[in-house]
């Protein structure tokens, strides 16, 4: 029997469709629900309401903000862990890159409530409550940061290294030089990865923040229960403000591939 | 290639049959009928252990561990079952639904086949209703049984299905006089004369009142019932008192603490008392709102969180001492909390919690089975008739918790059974005729000690008359209402920045995103640097010619 040639075009229709479904025309959807009205006329009610209200508007920057910290606070625990790991010769260096990794496969609701009970149990349960949604965001997207960082730098030719020590460059130029530039995409593909998620991983702040912390994601949410359409405008405005964000750290890519996560 | 291929295919298959055939139950695809049933998790007897027939059957004496014969499933009660179910009785405990298609087939003589799934909350309900999935039989609760009315999407019961006469009309023969009642009043909420009456539409299935579950270690009664209400605000319970995470019943307590004094005011003998406690606690109008906001706002910074399942742990664990609830998770927390192990079967200290309601008037709620448009009405009435089996309704009560709108021996009996203490020193008749009156001979009471009738189990399960003729049902607020409502909720979930504070934050975020940029591009922009043309282009110079 003689097998049906494929292309490459016809191997990408599985995808494509899969994308117009569940993608492109769900977004579609959201867009008609934020402009309509509830009898389904065509309304800029939503939008209205949305920007004149300081609630919304300052859940937006609390969101951010939250998703700003969780992200410098990543970077800077993820940065030396992964820097050590991809210098050291250490033969082991493996097993330590999985003690980060293996928490990632376990469910994330579970090891949010491991912390809930921690905090519990140390007392500072609904003592702090945006202190507790942060650091269950770090430790929650940790990971995603060392991955991407460990890669780059893994990546950095040990020759740079020497031929700035040959040039009279100290470990500070070499950082500064030739780290930090080269690391860039690692960085970026790891903000994207921790800040978007973070800015309406609700979970987190409704567990450890004891449902006293809200932030972008539970008013999507909390709207979907009984406003579709302010829901949507929600939706889209946030999508806004991750299109922003992405076209930002896009800007600063390299025009190197990144290869983000590889285990 | 291929046949690796295929064997991947049959093993996916394989692994999906199950899971499919996993969603309905009773066997056999070719079944007469289909009932389509959409209900609350966990919100039906399952079998097996933990469910009232099994746990029965395997009693065990506490200091020999010997078995012991239940009192309940006796002789008589498993040639009940045998007679209605047409088989014996299972040692594992068979779930309720599979007896329905056996007692469905013996009675009318067709196969029938249980879809069954379940919604998190009524919204969730709702807009998959809206969005066009069909059910025969849903069990929403009160406000939106009303909604569904109101927008024309139920059936009606048939006349029949209240006929008494009939014995197969479990509903109507055991259900509670006041339930009832309630169904045939709207609950005394203003009507007009051509709202729909929820008996038409609605079959009660659960009930019960919203109280505070309180820890006796810590709170005083006394102090609980000086400050009814207040102890929402109150400094003494700083982080030790928790509130509900959904508008309704959040909104509904911010109510009680706002106009308590006016509420205690009203005089409970006056013909209208109802009514009026009715309208304060449906009140949604602009005014109100805006008086509640600020108590609102009191009550986020005295509480220790806004939950929906975590505040019967944390009131085991006795992280907090005042816990905001339902009675039917009163009635649960207060047996875990005194069971001597959590949630996860862990030993645990063994404490006392006590529940309270409010003097000033509650919550009381109910969950009915309702039949959305183009329901197949026979299945499903006969559905409801099964669950009202005094029997089966006691096997439900006992697996979730709630008390069941069923009246009749078999419930009272039950209630006895687990309450009645007729050596109780301080022990007196609670009397429960508002429930039981005519669905059994006698007096219907349960002999139990003080405790019991005041603060304990019994009380939460079945309140006094006199907190029922104290308690408010809470009406569906009308669309422009729920946004009022709704804004309220997300100002007072989040936190409100001033309008210079999102000016300076918004600025000194973008002040960071513009220094980033510059320090990418670093002055290397350059607006007017051409393209080359097409075809054209730019040929580097070698610098060694």
């Amino acid at each position: 029997m003689k097998m049906p040639r494929f292309s490459r075009k016809t191997l990408c229709i599985p995808y494509a469709v899969f994308l117009l479904f569940f993608v492109v025309i769900p977004m579609f959807v959201i867009l008609f629900y934020a402009f309509t009205d509830r009898e389904m006329h065509f309304s800029f009610m939503n939008f209205v309401r949305f920007f004149s209200d300081p609630t919304k508007l300052s859940t937006i920057v609390y969101s951010l903000v939250i998703a700003l910290i969780t992200t410098v606070v990543c970077i800077l625990v993820a940065y030396p862990v992964a820097y050590i790991l991809a210098r050291s010769k250490m033969k082991k260096k493996f097993v330590i890159l999985m003690l980060f990794v293996t928490p990632m496969w376990i469910n994330f609701v579970l090891r949010v409530n491991a912390i809930r009970e921690l905090f519990n149990w140390i007392g500072i349960l609904g003592e702090a409550n945006y202190f507790n949604t942060v650091f269950g965001m770090v430790y929650d997207f940790l990971p995603f940061m060392i991955l991407p960082l460990y890669t780059t730098l893994q990546k950095i030719d040990v020759s740079l290294y020497e031929a700035s020590a040959d040039l009279g460059g100290n470990a500070f130029t070499a950082f500064t030089r030739i780290t930090l530039p080269l690391s860039m995409p690692g960085i970026i593909s790891g903000v994207t990865m921790v800040f978007l998620p973070s800015m309406t991983n609700y979970v987190v702040s409704d567990m450890l923040g004891n449902s006293k912390v809200t932030i972008i994601g539970k008013f999507i949410y909390e709207y979907f229960g009984t406003d579709w359409h302010m829901g949507s405008m929600v939706a889209l405005v946030l999508l806004i403000v991750v299109f922003v964000s992405s076209l930002l750290s896009g800007g600063f890519k390299s025009e190197e591939n990144v290869r983000g996560a590889n285990l | 290639m291929k046949s690796k291929r295929i064997a991947c295919v049959a093993l996916a298959a394989a692994f999906l049959l199950p899971s499919l055939s996993l969603l309905c139950a009773c066997d056999g695809g070719s079944a007469d009928v289909v009932l389509r049933v959409y209900n609350w998790e966990e919100y039906i007897d399952e079998g097996g252990e933990g469910a009232f027939i099994y746990d029965e059957l395997h009693l065990t004496d506490e200091e020999t561990g010997e078995p012991v014969e239940s009192d309940l499933v006796n002789d008589d009660y498993k040639q009940w079952y045998s007679d209605t179910m047409g088989v014996e009785l299972s040692e594992d405990g068979p779930a309720i639904l599979d007896d329905f298609c056996l007692w469905y087939e013996k009675t009318y003589g067709e196969t029938i086949q249980v879809e069954y799934s379940t919604f998190g909350t009524n919204e969730d309900m709702y807009n998959e209703i809206v969005l066009g999935n069909e059910y025969d039989l849903l069990c929403p609760s009160d406000y939106m049984i009303m909604k569904l009315a109101a927008e024309d999407r139920l059936e009606k019961y048939d006349e029949s299905f209240f006929d008494a006469s009939k014995e197969e009309n479990y509903y109507i023969r055991y259900v509670s006089p006041f339930i009832r009642g309630k169904f045939e009043t709207n609950a005394g909420l203003e009507t007009g004369e051509n709202t729909p009456r929820w008996s038409e539409y609605a079959a009660g299935y659960m009930w019960g009142t919203t109280g505070f579950v309180y820890n006796p270690e810590h709170v005083e009664k006394e102090d609980l019932e000086q400050l009814g209400w207040n102890v929402f605000t109150n400094e003494a319970y700083r982080n030790r008192i928790t509130a509900k995470d959904n508008v309704r019943d959040t909104y509904f307590a911010a109510l009680g603490v706002t106009y308590q004094n006016d509420l205690l005011a009203l005089d409970p003998a006056s013909e209208n008392y109802v009514e009026t406690l009715t309208r304060y606690f449906n009140a949604t109008d602009e005014k109100t709102v805006a008086e509640v906001e600020p108590t609102l706002m009191k009550i986020k910074k005295n509480i220790y969180s806004f939950e929906t399942d975590t505040g019967k742990a944390d009131m085991v664990s006795g992280k907090v001492w005042l816990n905001y609830a339902w009675s039917g998770d009163a009635v649960y927390a207060l047996n875990l909390a005194e069971s001597g192990e959590d949630e996860n079967g862990e030993s645990a200290a063994s404490v006392e919690l006590d529940y309270y309601v409010p003097k000033a008037g509650t919550n009381l709620w109910f969950d009915g089975w309702v039949m959305p448009k183009g329901a197949n009405k026979k299945a499903a009435q006969a559905f409801v008739n099964f669950l009202s089996m005094p029997r089966n309704a006691v096997r439900n009560s006992y697996y979730i918790g709630y008390t069941s709108a069923i009246a009749g021996e078999d419930m009272l009996d039950y209630a006895k059974y687990l309450y009645e203490d007729e050596e109780a020193e301080d022990g007196d008749y609670y009397d429960l005729s508002y429930f039981f009156d005519g669905t059994v001979e006698g007096e219907a009471s349960v002999f139990a000690g003080a405790e019991q009738r005041e603060c304990r189990q019994l009380f939460a399960q079945y309140p006094s008359s006199d907190v029922i003729s104290r308690s408010a049902v809470m009406d569906y607020y009308g669309e422009e209402a729920n946004i009022r409502i709704n804004e309220l909720w997300s100002r007072v979930k989040a936190e409100t920045l001033d309008a210079w504070a999102i000016i300076v934050i918004c600025v000194s975020v973008l002040a960071i995103v513009a220094f980033a940029v510059f320090l990418k591009f670093g002055g290397k922009i350059d607006f007017f640097r051409r393209k080359p043309k097409k075809g054209y282009e730019i040929v580097k110079q070698d610098p060694v010619n």
